[in-house]
């Protein structure tokens, strides 16, 4: 995206993921209680709304969901059209995250994708994302 | 929920002018609004006793709006925070409040300046509404067109939906609006005109968004006896219900090409003792084409996947007779109850759907905030 990032508005659960982010680590949180992994960052499991729970590093691979290539100047600056993914998580499969694209062609459904971290600086890292391998 | 069906009725709708800048206060188009709907139904604003409306900070509230207008002791009101997904139950709970004897004529309003004042879905860096905006605004992924776009890309990859579909609904939609006066949009428009649009966000262009507009609707809700006595044939509210959806923080939806509606709708069919077989015209939330094409499917009109040929044949239900929001304006739903009181009353002119009888109308389906609502209409 050529536009300058909007700035996260982050809340007293979603800090210190951003802050693992920032040190270029991709977490997740993992239940203690029954194992679900989860995100975004919160205390209570969805699956057994218990409030135990670890973070758990796991790697930044997954598969395409769906993607746009957004034109319409929304951001102040976004002259370029850029290209928005959404990824299901390959060892997480309930978490979807979204990021800017990598690749040079355009992304296909299904296709299996690998993170990568742009350091806008010191406190704040992007996770992008393009082909895995 | 028997108990719940056709008690309440709706006894009158009002408009203000749907424009791009409508030059006042959305306080001063709740009140034009309000005023109308009351002579609609030949009531006045002492016979009120409730208000509601719902909101994303950018309208003015009951307990402005009451005030405003010489309503000093409203006995029922309510101020839901929310956009085009709680439109509906706006109208479900001032029913539920009548059903229940505590409020007898209440008020529903929706008043925005969408175009001049408050655009939706503008940086994200306002206060945000959910917390999944932190995890999308620094993508640049901030705008409801862009997530639609997200969600409709994933239905023409999984079962073949076609942009020609969209468009061939764009199309229908603003022939419906060319014989409505209130329409924003009423010159007519073909495929082509569609395909030559602008893109957005691909695979939107820009004849799949809806409208930005200001203005505002309100509808009278009162008993059914009382409705009965009045001067408009009444339109009972047979059925509202509420649903739930997915989001991030529910274990993100397994597939979005289902929407939080698949499932409240069998729920609101009950309650309304009927399906989607004897739904003479369905109003539906139109914020995009695809909301029209998914929502076809959860509501019943079709199997799922088979939207977007359903949409873009015209064959079946008649949908958004009023243009909707992409040719009518955008009033954030409530416009599409209002019309289909205008079906059911058999006074919609040009576009009427002969031998109304029953109605649908939807809300925004789940994909932004998650829930959705809806309601069932009958002539009284």
């Amino acid at each position: 995206m050529s536009a300058e990032a909007i700035r996260p508005v982050t809340d007293r659960d979603s800090a210190p993921w951003w802050e693992r982010t920032a040190r270029h680590e991709f977490a997740v949180q993992e239940c203690e209680t029954c194992g679900t992994l989860r995100f975004p960052a919160r205390a209570y499991c969805h699956r057994c709304r218990t409030p135990r729970w670890r973070w758990r590093q796991i790697e930044p691979v997954g598969r395409i969901e769906s993607w746009i290539v957004s034109h319409q100047p929304f951001l102040p600056g976004a002259r370029e059209p850029y290209v928005v993914v959404r990824v299901r998580l390959a060892e997480a499969l309930e978490c979807v995250v979204y990021g800017n694209w990598r690749g040079d062609g355009p992304p296909e459904d299904g296709q299996l994708v690998r993170g990568s971290f742009t350091a806008v600086d010191e406190a704040l890292s992007l996770v992008d994302w393009g082909p895995a391998g | 929920m028997a108990g719940f069906r056709d008690r309440t009725a709706i006894a009158g709708v009002g408009y203000t002018r749907f424009s791009r800048n409508s030059g006042v206060s959305t306080l001063t188009l709740a009140c034009e609004a309000i005023m109308a709907a009351l002579e609609d139904a030949g009531l006045s604003a002492d016979d009120v006793d409730g208000l509601a409306t719902h909101r994303v900070g950018d309208s003015a509230a009951p307990s402005v709006v009451g005030p405003a207008l010489g309503i000093h002791e409203p006995v029922w009101h309510l101020d839901q925070f929310g956009g085009g997904s709680v439109s509906h139950a706006v109208i479900g709970q001032a029913a539920l409040a009548v059903a229940a004897g505590v409020a007898e004529t209440v008020v529903c309003y929706r008043a925005i300046n969408a175009r001049s004042e408050f655009r939706m879905g503008g940086t994200g860096r306002g206060l945000p509404v959910s917390p999944e905006v932190q995890y999308q605004a620094p993508y640049g992924y901030v705008a409801p067109p862009q997530q639609y776009a997200m969600f409709a890309r994933a239905h023409m990859s999984k079962y073949g939906t076609k942009e020609e579909h969209f468009g061939q609904l764009a199309v229908r939609q603003r022939a419906s609006a060319v014989k409505n006066p209130r329409a924003l949009m009423r010159t007519p428009i073909t495929l082509d005109d569609y395909l030559a649009g602008r893109w957005i966000a691909e695979p939107f262009r820009l004849l799949d968004c809806c409208l930005e507009t200001d203005g505002a609707c309100a509808l009278v809700v009162t008993t059914a006896e009382r409705a009965a006595g009045l001067r408009r044939t009444p339109v009972l509210i047979s059925a509202a219900a509420w649903g739930g959806g997915d989001s991030f923080l529910s274990g993100g939806n397994p597939d979005v090409t289902v929407t939080a509606a698949a499932e409240m709708a069998p729920r609101l069919y009950r309650q309304a003792g009927v399906g989607p077989a004897e739904i003479d015209v369905a109003e539906i939330y139109d914020c995009f084409t695809y909301s029209v094409v998914v929502q076809l499917e959860d509501y019943g009109f079709c199997a799922k996947g088979e939207g977007g040929p359903y949409a873009a044949s015209g064959e079946g239900v008649p949908v958004n007779t009023h243009g909707g929001f992409l040719s009518e304006g955008y009033v954030h739903g409530i416009n599409h109850v209002a019309e289909a009181v205008s079906q059911l009353r058999g006074d919609a002119g040009d576009r009427q759907v002969d031998g109304a009888e029953v109605a649908l109308s939807t809300a925004q389906p789940g994909y932004i905030l998650p829930a959705t609502s809806a309601l069932i209409l009958r002539k009284g």
